[in-house]
């Protein structure tokens, strides 16, 4: 078993400039991570930071179909992120454009491969972006999204 | 949010194979002057001086006129920012999955 078989610890890398690349294994069967990404009533459950809410606006998890999830902060402000499905293979494989109105004009494409690894499963995700910079500033904007609650997260996570 | 214009600089700096290159090769033998880093470069000493400007504004490098010839070294500013900032992407995509990983434990034996 290689240290990326563990559950529970992500690899990131950018392994070119235009690219962001994930990896991680989930302790559970590969149907049901595809699932928590395709139905409606499960992406708010985990989708974006914990402290804010995702609301599913639309969610046609079909080749050719559009997503669109509405993110709301603790403090009432609303972003949306939404794309193309332009691939969905039941369980295994999810090809979506990515667009987020922080960054109009800017779309990504974001391939996710669910490996069967016989009862756990792996995500692969890979992210390209048009240029470097569409992808650094994606990288930026999604720390400073997100950086305060990690840090205050990996801080309760410490003090345990 | 300064720091992360200084990101963007250092990330520019390092979007070229041959400002990593230049990086790669200063850490290797410390000092190099610009034709000695332009020759195995194939590069004309204007470009180098173009790319070892663009590395030194993002204080990667550090050059010193020392006579007729330009010497370059690592500059003050190591990757650490860099590193620090893929660090908290990845504990920012490490929530997200964490929060897969409890929906998955939340819902199992839920019939799926």
């Amino acid at each position: 078993m290689s240290e990326l078989d563990v559950a529970g610890k992500s690899l990131v890398t950018t392994p070119t400039e235009r690219e962001i690349h994930i990896e991680r294994v989930f302790d559970a069967p590969r149907d049901r991570v595809f699932a928590a990404h395709t139905d409606p009533e499960l992406i708010p459950q985990w989708w974006g930071p914990r402290r804010t809410t995702t609301v599913v606006e639309e969610l046609d998890a079909r080749t050719g179909g559009a997503w669109r999830f509405l993110m709301r902060d603790e403090d009432g402000s609303e972003t949306v992120f939404r794309g193309i499905f332009r691939e969905v293979t039941p369980p295994e494989r999810i090809v979506q454009t990515f667009e987020w109105d922080g960054m109009p004009g800017y779309v990504s494409v974001e391939t996710a491969d669910f490996e069967d690894l016989g009862g756990r499963t792996r995500i692969v995700s890979s992210s390209i972006f048009h240029t470097p910079e569409e992808r650094d500033g994606f990288l930026d904007s999604g720390m400073e999204g997100g950086m305060n609650e990690t840090f205050a997260r990996l801080d309760e996570l410490l003090a345990q | 949010m300064v720091q992360y214009q200084t990101v963007d600089r250092t990330l520019t700096a390092l979007a070229d194979p041959t400002r990593r290159g230049i990086l790669e090769r200063l850490g290797r033998q410390g000092v190099a002057t610009v034709s000695e880093l332009a020759a195995p470069a194939g590069m004309s000493l204007t470009g180098m001086k173009k790319h070892l400007r663009v590395l030194e504004q993002a204080g990667l490098v550090s050059t010193e006129k020392v006579g007729r010839t330009r010497r370059c070294s690592l500059g003050p500013k190591r990757l650490e920012d860099l590193q620090g900032w893929m660090d908290s992407y990845r504990s920012m995509v490490e929530e997200r999955f964490d929060r897969l990983d409890e929906l998955l434990e939340r819902t199992k034996g839920d019939g799926s």
